[in-house]
């Protein structure tokens, strides 16, 4: 049996943390004597002391004067912790290997030490981040399921909206819904996520639907909008866990400032003067020609709320307030507000008019809606209901349903299905849960950008664009300084159609995305590719071999461009550019087929962001790429300013296909490549085999080294600093024996991961951490079971893994602590 | 003065904080009080950064390339309104910003020292910042306004394009006067403008008493996160009694709103409304640091009320020596420099004035002109903050990056650091040095 006890000093610290450890841990908390003689020092007297001691002292660490965690030895014990559960130490090739519970137990016993020993010195929540799920061990997973499990469940929370989840609601306030299309699957739709322009914003926009016309730049001038104002750590990999995030004051104080904004633009429209309204453009007298102004047509383009017939109309009543508020606070929290809401928030409205008057006190007493805590904050706290033996709650009521939108979607688009479910009182059992669940599923009406920014958190693709280069360096590899940032925010837009294509398809979509040839692309005859009259070099060229001549266009019409007046005049431009440049160049063979990506157009300074780009789907040659890995965007997302980063492109297959880890670096090493402009990475990486250095380093850079076969913007190369390039490298400690010996190329290594079962468990983890918002720990392994046995059994369906965990004791019940 | 470690986990509490960084000022200050100290000492800093580039041959003579004394020297005409304030002038040429993407602004690059452009978020904190976090404390962190057309500051009365508080943590200018008074001198203001403001104090209180009621019946751990929430409203209204507390010393300066605020002709007239905030503000010793954006940090701007038709984009592809209408927005700026500082010396501060304990940084958002790769990013530096910068000179520096005048500012004011926002890997690619540029320190 896997026992895994709390410490029994854990009287001692209800604060931060408690309530996660002992949610995270499996057993209560009695039973123990002197920890430290009882449970640490028998296993590092085993395994630590031959070669630690005061007289060995390997390495210089010394480990007999440990006792028990204090502030003063934390660092060490961090150190002894993370070697011993990633199986560092003792070392791999000594026999006498302690068994993997013991390394659980020991590691949860330093860990919850280090939680009470730091917790008056700035705490400690290492273990408890997304980067260190893989401490613990995969066969402790997936091996022979452990027995005398504790049921599990997860810490009752509140959980900080994802700042694309607060931008997609409010834009639906102040924009017009666009429906789904079944036809044309990848245009920008009500309830999507909101895409990011062409210069890296991710903003919504005032008066979209009712802008006319602008002349020079104006669009980027003239028209207000707002960015999230709530922020997220910048660390690679998942990192939307509950615990990670709260609202600052000047968060809050932005909220309040952006929601003034928006109730006036609910209330009024643009915020504009008379002369920047027409029906005519022709009108428009010339002294507002050369200005940075954009106009509005006449009619009013905006969702109509109850807040504008409120305001259009004279008088206020408290019945009319009311209205106003419950759809707001409707809105703004996705559930309707309880009496004593409304009351209160009526109080406030109320208290502001009799203050300021009807215009500006109803803008200003409803801005506290926008920073309700739910509206900030979705709550999984089982008010009500009744704790099982285990004393776990089952979510029930509007938190069951919102848990379930929100696992999808950001808004509420469900809002009949589920709300009809909650009142006629089916939804209450697991069984109400998976036929939602399912139906939800199935339908792909209902947008799921929650399911797409898995896939973003998961591949880290989407980073690119963050990834800054060096001019000199950019232009030797071929790229364009000018357009290189516009030409990486549109491949990651690229690589989010094709994600959405493989999980509309559902059949094996890890090895898809792992291993598929096809690409999206934006051809050169969609008409964006070009800017005043010079090719825009976009996507199209970080497919290029170096050194290869581009392939000749066979035919602008090789694509169908739906002829709608939004793309007629960039049809028309592009036709007329490209026979005046003589521009027909081609780099894909293959037939392509349209397909629509969420995506602005670049030009930002004179259309209003459509946010939709009419791209094309291609297989490229398998010789040269293979899944998303191989994408220019995943290349850059993992380089940096002047060169490829091996070392983080194995870190990333080490820890997110292998679900293993490397330690943290010691603060004392000096991470540092050395400069030699005439070698190539691999040589400079030499310094690296050092013994002290190789013994972390031989779990990422064998992986990262295939990728050498393209450069540092992720085109093709066949010579490296005048070499030929080795793109060989090496598999190893991967827990699984048909995954070892080395490989050649990055193709070949991906089509042996795409093909193990240990690297589709490890994606299920994966996606277990993202949709928990939490570590999985050994309690949650039969859910972790069912689920990779959910994916095989049905063809490697993304479909089946969401629906074992949206339905299993983790996402469904609630530990409450007091 | 705090040292340099202090300053550093100050920042790094700044940066990494992400549950906690909020809005007020990390160490509590005096409220409205100016700090007293040894007679000469930096106690403020001043950015003033006109857009579409600062050309810096409408300031020096043609072929003054080498550092000298500017004594000998006549200024250009567009900046000849600064001719009197000559020996308390330091021009610095030959920065480069190559890395901070400057083509039509840096953004958050130019006073950040990192990659910048359209869209792209702040990466770090930016120099107003830091110092603000090393100078001595004031009620408000720094403080931001920004200068554009009258269309646009109406349509975007606050807008982050070029202050940062840290890594994806932009912070607001302020573009419309009407709403920045109310900020800042609310609680002394008389009719709708006092009316307002304590609707929307009162709003805030509301807030804070509903944020606390919904932390009823929270688990521990979730209560302590979300407390963090509530205290930012805790301190939001602690700030507004601290205004309201020193309501006398804001009486004493705060401008009268009249019909250019409320009813401006020009965009320039709110351009001077926003000035007078700002000098009022750094009066009653409300911030530390201003920060005035005329261009608003981006490529546009109007400034019609100097009789200059043209406005936008193409401001930016004039060639600025010798343009008429260069010349009248550089004399607009210095005028708007002059009245700053004639403001400051007005007002006593220990044995001196205010002036004596001040520096202003004048440059660009983008180098020397649109379109640049920023090798020539020049500045104008007034004052020397309680006697620590040299001035009456020019200084022709050998291509160092921003960074390193940063790091000076930041010696300067007693702070000082290796470097500025340049990764120690870099900083041979950008020939950033260690340390602080001597020719400018005393």
């Amino acid at each position: 049996m896997i026992a895994v006890r709390l410490r029994s000093g854990a009287t001692r610290w209800p604060r931060l943390f408690l309530a996660l450890a002992a949610a995270l841990s499996a057993a209560p908390a009695d039973e123990v004597a002197d920890d430290f003689a009882a449970r640490a020092q028998p296993f590092l007297a085993s395994y630590c002391y031959d070669c630690h001691d005061a007289e060995t002292k390997k390495g210089g660490v010394s480990l007999d004067a440990l006792r028990e965690v204090t502030a003063d030895n934390a660092s060490l014990w961090k150190r002894v912790w993370e070697q011993v559960a990633l199986k560092e130490m003792p070392p791999p090739k000594q026999s006498d290997q302690p068994a993997l519970a013991q390394r659980l137990e020991i590691s949860t016993w330093i860990t919850e030490g280090l939680m009470q020993a730091l917790q008056d010195h700035g705490g400690f929540i290492d273990h408890l981040r997304p980067a260190k799920g893989n401490h613990l061990d995969h066969d402790l997973l997936f091996g022979s399921r452990p027995k005398n499990l504790q049921p599990t469940s997860t810490p009752a929370r509140l959980w900080r909206l994802h700042p694309q989840e607060q931008l997609v609601r409010l834009n639906d306030l102040i924009c017009l819904k666009r429906p789904y299309n079944p036809e044309r699957p990848g245009l920008w739709t009500h309830g999507d996520h909101i895409p990011s322009n062409l210069e890296g914003e991710i903003k919504v926009y005032f008066g979209l639907d009712q802008y006319l016309t602008s002349f020079d730049d104006a669009y980027s001038i003239g028209v207000s909008g707002f960015q999230s104002s709530l922020s997220m750590i910048r660390d690679r990999g998942l990192r939307n866990y509950p615990f990670l995030y709260s609202v600052n004051s000047a968060e809050a104080l932005q909220i309040s400032g952006v929601a003034e904004k928006v109730l006036r633009y609910m209330a009024r429209g643009p915020a504009a003067e008379p002369y920047q309204f027409t029906d005519d453009i022709e009108k428009i007298p010339g002294q507002y020609r050369n200005l940075n102004l954009i106009f509005y047509g006449t009619a009013i383009k905006r969702p109509l709320t109850p807040l504008y017939e409120l305001m259009k109309n004279p008088g206020v009543s408290d019945d009319r307030l009311s209205e106003v508020i419950r759809f707001l606070f409707q809105a703004l929290t996705l559930r309707p507000p309880s009496q004593a809401e409304t009351a209160r928030y009526l109080e406030i409205v109320n208290q502001s008019i009799q203050e300021v008057g009807k215009e500006e006190g109803v803008i200003l007493g409803l801005t506290p809606l926008f920073l309700d805590r739910d509206a900030l904050f979705r709550p999984e706290l089982c008010p009500e209901g009744i704790p099982d033996a285990h004393g776990r709650t089952l979510l029930q009521g509007d938190e069951l349903a919102l848990a379930i939108n929100a696992a999808f979607s950001y808004i509420v688009p469900d809002a009949d299905h589920l709300k009809t479910a909650l009142a006629e009182g089916h939804l209450k059992t697991r069984d109400d849960v998976k036929r939602e669940v399912t139906r939800i599923l199935n339908d792909d009406r209902i947008r799921k950008p929650r399911v797409l920014q898995f896939f973003r958190d998961f591949f880290d693709y989407d980073r690119a664009p963050g990834i800054c280069k060096d001019r000199k360096f950019l232009e030797e590899e071929g790229g364009h300084f000018d357009t290189y940032y516009a030409a990486m925010l549109s491949m990651v837009a690229n690589t989010d159609g094709l994600i959405e294509l493989i999980l509309q398809e559902d059949k094996n979509v890890l090895k898809e995305l792992l291993t598929t040839n096809r690409v999206i692309y934006q051809p050169a005859s969609s008409g964006a590719n070009f800017r005043d009259g010079i090719l825009f070099l976009t996507d199209i060229a970080y497919y290029m071999v170096r050194g290869k001549q581009w392939e000749p266009l066979r035919d602008f019409s090789e694509i169908a461009i739906p002829p709608t007046s939004e793309n007629k005049l960039l049809i028309e431009r592009a036709q007329r550019e490209i026979e005046q440049h003589n521009m027909r160049h081609h780099i894909f063979p293959n037939p392509s087929q349209p397909i629509y990506v969420r995506q602005s157009p670049f030009d930002k300074g004179r259309f209003p962001p459509a946010m939709n780009a009419l791209k094309a789907i291609t297989t490229v040659d398998p010789k040269e790429r293979l899944g998303i890995l191989t994408h220019p965007v995943w290349l850059v997302a993992h380089s940096d300013a002047m060169d490829n980063h091996a070392i983080l492109r194995g870190r990333w297959i080490r820890e997110r296909l292998l679900g293993d880890a490397v330690p943290d670096i010691p603060i004392t090493v000096d991470a540092k490549l050395p400069v030699e402009p005439e070698s190539t990475l691999r040589q400079r990486m030499h310094v690296l085999h050092a013994p002290e250095c190789w013994r972390c380093h031989q779990k990422m850079d064998p992986l990262g080294l295939p990728f050498e076969m393209y450069n540092q913007l992720g085109l093709v190369r066949d010579r490296d600093k005048g070499k030929p390039v080795d793109a060989s490298g090496e598999i190893t400690r991967s827990g699984d024996p048909a995954l070892e010996g080395p490989v050649n190329s990055p193709m070949e290594m991906l089509q042996k991961l795409a093909a193990s079962e240990r690297v589709q468990q490890v994606f299920v983890r994966h996606a277990f951490r993202f949709w928990m918002g939490r570590n999985e720990t050994i309690n949650d392994a039969p859910i972790l079971q069912e689920a990779f046995q959910a994916y095989r059994d049905h063809g490697g369906s993304m479909k089946a893994i969401l629906a074992v965990l949206l339905t299993s004791d983790a996402f469904l019940y609630r530990q409450k602590f007091p | 003065m705090i040292n340099r470690r202090e300053m550093l986990s100050d920042m790094a509490a700044g940066l990494g904080a992400m549950l906690g960084s909020g809005l007020i000022p990390a160490r509590a200050a005096a409220p409205g009080i100016a700090p007293s100290s040894a007679v000469g000492s930096p106690k403020r800093v001043i950015f003033f950064l006109q857009n579409h580039g600062f050309d810096p041959l409408t300031c020096l003579p043609k072929g003054l390339t080498e550092s000298c004394s500017l004594a000998g020297v006549a200024l250009e005409k567009p900046m000849q309104a600064l001719e009197p304030y000559k020996h308390r002038m330091h021009v610095i040429t030959g920065l480069h910003g190559r890395h901070t993407n400057p083509g039509h602004s840096a953004y958050f690059g130019a006073l950040g020292g990192c990659r910048g452009g359209t869209g792209v978020p702040p990466a770090a904190a930016t120099i107003d910042h830091a110092l603000s976090q090393v100078l001595p404390q004031t009620i408000l962190p720094p403080l931001c306004i920004g200068m554009e057309s009258l269309e646009s500051m109406k349509a975007r009365p606050t807008l982050a394009t070029l202050t940062a508080a840290g890594p994806n943590q932009p912070t607001f200018m302020h573009c419309d006067p009407n709403m920045l008074y109310q900020m800042l001198f609310g609680s002394i203001a008389e009719g709708t403008i006092k009316q307002h403001y304590q609707a929307r104090a009162n709003i805030l209180r509301a807030v804070e008493r509903t944020a606390q009621l919904k932390s009823q019946g929270l688990p521990l751990a979730e209560a302590e996160r979300y407390a963090r929430y509530v205290h930012g409203f805790r301190d939001l209204n602690g700030l507004q009694e601290k205004l309201s507390g020193i309501s006398d010393q804001l009486r004493k300066v705060a401008p009268r709103p009249d019909e250019r605020y409320t009813a401006p002709q020009f965009e320039t007239q709110w351009h001077d409304a926003l000035l007078e905030i700002g000098i009022a503000a750094l009066q009653a010793n409300l911030t530390n640091v201003l920060t005035i954006a005329s261009g608003c940090g981006e490529y546009f701007g109007s400034w019609k009320g100097l009789g200059i038709q043209d406005t936008g984009h193409g401001l930016g592809h004039i060639d600025q020596p010798d343009s008429v209408i260069w010349t009248k927005i550089r004399q607009y700026n210095c005028e708007m420099l002059v009245k700053l500082m004639k403001a400051l010396e007005a007002t006593p501060e220990g044995p001196g004035s205010m002036m004596d304990n001040t520096l202003i940084v004048y440059t660009s958002n983008n180098g020397e002109k649109q379109h640049t790769d920023g090798s020539n990013w020049p500045f104008v530096l007034l004052g020397n903050a309680g006697g620590r910068f040299k001035t009456g000179q020019h200084t022709a520096v050998v291509d160092r990056p921003i960074n390193d005048l940063y790091a000076t500012l930041l010696h300067g004011v007693g702070a000082p650091v290796d470097r500025f926002n340049m990764d120690k890997n870099l900083a041979a690619v950008h020939h950033s040095q260690v340390g602080p540029i001597e020719a400018i320190l005393r």
